[in-house]
This record gives structure tokens, C-alpha cells and sequence, in this order.
């Protein structure tokens, strides 16, 4: 039997975003392949050293990715008040870790979903669509948006928020939390669930560590890596963070350690609610970025990472952004051979690839 | 698999979460970023919105060069609608520059109408010009500026002339 390459993408029913995967194929089983991701590039890194000045950069990043985009915005903000010197209060602070947590919940919820919808299991996919709107309701009232939130500006937050909102959001919160424990035992029970997801695309602990993977893909092999816990960009400790970690590895335990994380940001989110400091939303700003400055975050997917670089003028002279999924590439190529071509959508999804932010 | 029956048994005889959309209404919800609302006799024009407006949706047209008064052009369909403008105006508590919570119908046969909506988008009759008109609109923001800033150059020249002799 010869070899057969089989187009994946770059359009591909299976797939949210562009990416095209050449697998070599022997009978059922993959033994080469090959990715090209740069399908939605846009050039977002030299627009963001020529075209925008530095107090527009967030708005820009932001466009980077529509699921991250306050991770973005975040990131870019928390560079720019590094090389500006700018010290926040304690509600900014936490306003911020209340919409970037709640971000994190729709992105998980959006990546289990679409995993459940390739393995074949279409009511599940809408189940979890139907209680991800419950996050997008919360989140669309304090941003005034349904998608891009354009939250975290130089200095603070765009808008506070009132008792109103947060008697709204701790209303969602609870009937989400309900409908996410209902969704993860319908995960964690179902026969035919399991049959598609425990033991495909199993990454062990070694593979993790050695291919330097990110996010809930690395947590899902037991490998402790999370952004949140290792810099102190937020004080996420204080509302009550806790590491989420699974051992199997495989494409069954990359859902569940995103399940584990929406209930844990849940908790935060609620704690966040309960203990809300008071003071101004906004700090002023003055001068221009001097210096370099790195940032890494947490974003849903795992590690971001920005570069800026500014020398007292308007426009900076370098932004460099390395998203999560640019890290995760290797150790998806790695686990396609062998694999069954079947498995292969559930594989790729079940990396969560945001393929706007890689190419950006 | 039997718990997942069970709730889709239970779905079947609920009320739908989703709405007929183009059929039934979708109302903004509380709080919702829309249109920016412009109102000229409050404006100094710092041109501090133009400066800050990340897609450049807002240029300011020189209309008066004796009095320096510009003309508010604001192009609803770049507009992000990220509020930056509203933040950076300096007198947006009095109701110069304001966020709406109306959203921009798609430009499809008719143009938005609205005395707040500034010169550009009033001045248009046919949706397929907004595009072409809009390049024009970015020149003479450039163009006119020069020529403003130019004409303040020889005035003060005057005036030093005048003072001098």
C-alpha cells in the first residue's frame, strides 16, 4: 500500500480559524506531516511600530484575536505601565482580573464545545454554547460589547462598574456555575464521549516538559505551568487561584483540566464580587514609554508573551507578541505520527489553536 | 448517555433560548457602546478625539482659518466603537462628545441621518460614495491643516513685523 497525503484545512469543517495540515498517510495510520499556520497574518507587529501611536496600542492588540483579546489589551497595558512608570490602585487591579477570568471561561467553554462537536457528539456542543451565553451576557454588560471589549486602556479600566452589575453578574455566575457542573459530568460520565477522547493523543509528562508546552495542554500532562502563579502581574493568589492539574494527557483530560479552570475562575470571579475595593477606576497618565520591558501573562490558551521596546517617542520602536498555540505547534506534529487519521480533528482541536493570534 | 437523553428529552418541551432574529426584536443591552453623538457648540477643537481614534474615524476639516473653526467628520462604518474619543475629550461630562447606546444600521440602501452625526455622513445621499468620499475627507484633513498652520506662521510673522516697526 502506497503513501496518501491528505489535505486538513485551510478550510476544513472541523476547524474555527485557518490552518492546513498535510498528512502522509499509510492506510489509516499518519507517518509524516506537515503545518503551515500563517493563513490570517495581518501584520499587526509592524502596523503596531508604524501606523499607531503607543496610547492606541491596546486598542490594536486587542484586534490580534477575538477570544483573548483582553489578554491582549492586558498584556500591552501592563508593558506600557511598566516603561511609564505608573502604579495602580487595588480596584483596578482587580476589575482587571475580573474580566480577564471571565474571558477565560467563555474561551474554555467555546474550545470543550468545539471538541465535543468533532468527536461527533453535536448535543453537547450545543449544550455548551447554550451556557457559555450566560459569561458573554456578564461580560457584554460591564464592557459594553458582546466581543470586542476594549476593557484595560493605559492607567486603568474603560468603565467602573455599580452594585447594579454586580447583582447581575453574581445571578449569572451561579446559574453558570449550575450548568458548567451539569456539562462536566455529562464529560466525565458518557460512555460514548470517552470512547472518542480517553487514550487519543496522549502526551506524557516527559513530552510536555521536553517540547516546552503551554497552558492547559501542559497542565493536562501534570507538567505545573501557569503564567498566573510564576509572575505577579495581577494578585491572583488573593482571590484564591489554585493550580489545576490532570495526569492522563490525553484529549479527555485537556477538557476536563479547562472544566476545572472555568469553575475555579468561577470562584475567583465571585470572590472578586464580594471583595471589591474601593477607589478610582482610572489613574492619570503622563509622558512617553522609555525603555524595554517584557511581559508575560496568562492567556486562555497558555503563556503570552509581549516584547515592547520605546524610546520617549510617540511610536515605539519594537512590539514583538509570542501567543501560547506558536509554543503548542511542535507537540502537535509530534503526537500526529502514529496517530489515527480519524483522531486527528479531535487532536488538533483539543489544542484550543487560535490561529488569528499565531499568525497575527 | 442516559443522563444526556434525559436532558434533551427536557429541551424538547422548553421555550427555545434562541430568537428568530431579523424577525424579532434584539434590543442593546444596558451599557452598550454605540454611535458617537458630537454636539459643535460645545467643541473647542484640541482635535484630541482625532488624535486618540485608533481606526482614524474622526478628521477635522478646516473650515475657517480666521477663526480657526473645524468641520467634525466622523465616519460611523470605521468607527470601532472602543470609546477612546469619549475618554480622551476634555469636555465630554458636558455632552460634547458622547457614546449613544444606538447601534449603526449596516450600510445597505439608506445613509444615517442625525444632526449629531457631524458633517461627513449628513453630506452623503448614496451608501456606494461613503468609501471614495471618505479618502477625500483624509486628504483635505491634511491638506487644509498645513495650509492652517502655514497661515498662523505668516500671522505671527505679521504681527512680529508689526510690533517690530
Amino acid at each position: 500500500m502506497g503513501k496518501i497525503i491528505v489535505p486538513f484545512g485551510s478550510q476544513h469543517i472541523a476547524l474555527p480559524e485557518p490552518v492546513s495540515f498535510l498528512f502522509e498517510t499509510e492506510n489509516e495510520i499518519i507517518t509524516n506531516v506537515e503545518a503551515h499556520v500563517g493563513y490570517v497574518h495581518r501584520g499587526i507587529e509592524k502596523a503596531a511600530i508604524t501606523k499607531f501611536e503607543f496610547n492606541q496600542l491596546p486598542y490594536l492588540t486587542a484586534r490580534v484575536c477575538g477570544l483573548c483579546s483582553i489578554t491582549h489589551a492586558g498584556a500591552v497595558v501592563h508593558g506600557l505601565e511598566k516603561l511609564l512608570n505608573i502604579e495602580v490602585n487595588k480596584r483596578i487591579d482587580y476589575l482587571r482580573m475580573f474580566v480577564v477570568e471571565l474571558d477565560r471561561i467563555h474561551s474554555h467553554l467555546l474550545a470543550n464545545g468545539h471538541v465535543a462537536e468533532v468527536v461527533g457528539y453535536e448535543n453537547l456542543f450545543m449544550q455548551t454554547f447554550k451556557i457559555r451565553e450566560d459569561v458573554m451576557d456578564v461580560l457584554e454588560r460591564i464592557t459594553g460589547n458582546r466581543v470586542q471589549y476594549d476593557y484595560q486602556v493605559i492607567g486603568g479600566v474603560a468603565r467602573d462598574i455599580d452594585s447594579e452589575i454586580v447583582e447581575f453578574s453574581k445571578k449569572k455566575l451561579k446559574t453558570l456555575k449550575d450548568n458548567v457542573l451539569k456539562i462536566m459530568d455529562f464529560n466525565d460520565s458518557d460512555y460514548t464521549f470517552g470512547l472518542k477522547t480517553k487514550g487519543v493523543g496522549v502526551i506524557s509528562k516527559e513530552m510536555a516538559t521536553k517540547f516546552n508546552t503551554a497552558g492547559p495542554i501542559a497542565r493536562a500532562s501534570g507538567f505545573a505551568t501557569d503564567a498566573r502563579a510564576e509572575y505577579d502581574y495581577l494578585p491572583f493568589e488573593e482571590v484564591g487561584y489554585k493550580m489545576q492539574l490532570r495526569t492522563s494527557g490525553d484529549v479527555w483530560a485537556r477538557n476536563m483540566v479547562r472544566f476545572d479552570e472555568v469553575l475555579n475562575s468561577i470562584e475567583m470571579c465571585e470572590n472578586i464580587l464580594d471583595n471589591l475595593p474601593a477607589g478610582e477606576s482610572k489613574v492619570k497618565v503622563k509622558g512617553r514609554p522609555e525603555g524595554e520591558v517584557v511581559v508575560r501573562v496568562e492567556a486562555p490558551r497558555g503563556e503570552c508573551f509581549y516584547y515592547l521596546k520605546g524610546s520617549k517617542q510617540k511610536v515605539l520602536d519594537r512590539v514583538r507578541i509570542r501567543v501560547p498555540t506558536y509554543a503548542n505547534i511542535p507537540i502537535l506534529k509530534e503526537l500526529f505520527v502514529g496517530a489515527k487519521y480519524s483522531d486527528a480533528q479531535a487532536i488538533v482541536l483539543s489544542f484550543d489553536p487560535c490561529m488569528s493570534c499565531t499568525a497575527k | 448517555m442516559l443522563k444526556m437523553f434525559i436532558e434533551s428529552f427536557k429541551n424538547l418541551c422548553s421555550s427555545p433560548e434562541t430568537i428568530k432574529y431579523p424577525f424579532a426584536e434584539s434590543p442593546e443591552p444596558k451599557g452598550y457602546r454605540g454611535v458617537i453623538e458630537y454636539n459643535e457648540d460645545l467643541c473647542i477643537f484640541c482635535d484630541k478625539c482625532e488624535n486618540i481614534c485608533p481606526p482614524g474615524a474622526i478628521k477635522f476639516v478646516v473650515s475657517d482659518f480666521e477663526t480657526g473653526k473645524k468641520e467634525y467628520n466622523y465616519n460611523p462604518y470605521l468607527c470601532i466603537y472602543c470609546g477612546a474619543c469619549v475618554t480622551e475629550c476634555p469636555k465630554a461630562d458636558e455632552g460634547c462628545l458622547v457614546q449613544a447606546q444606538t447601534r449603526t444600521p449596516p450600510l445597505g440602501r439608506v445613509v444615517p441621518k442625525g444632526e449629531k452625526l457631524g458633517y461627513f455622513i449628513n453630506r452623503i445621499d448614496n451608501p456606494k460614495e461613503v468609501e471614495s468620499k471618505w479618502r477625500e475627507i483624509e486628504k483635505l484633513n491634511i491638506k487644509t491643516k498645513e495650509e492652517y498652520k502655514e497661515y498662523k506662521k505668516q500671522q505671527r510673522l505679521a504681527k512680529k513685523k508689526a510690533a517690530t516697526s
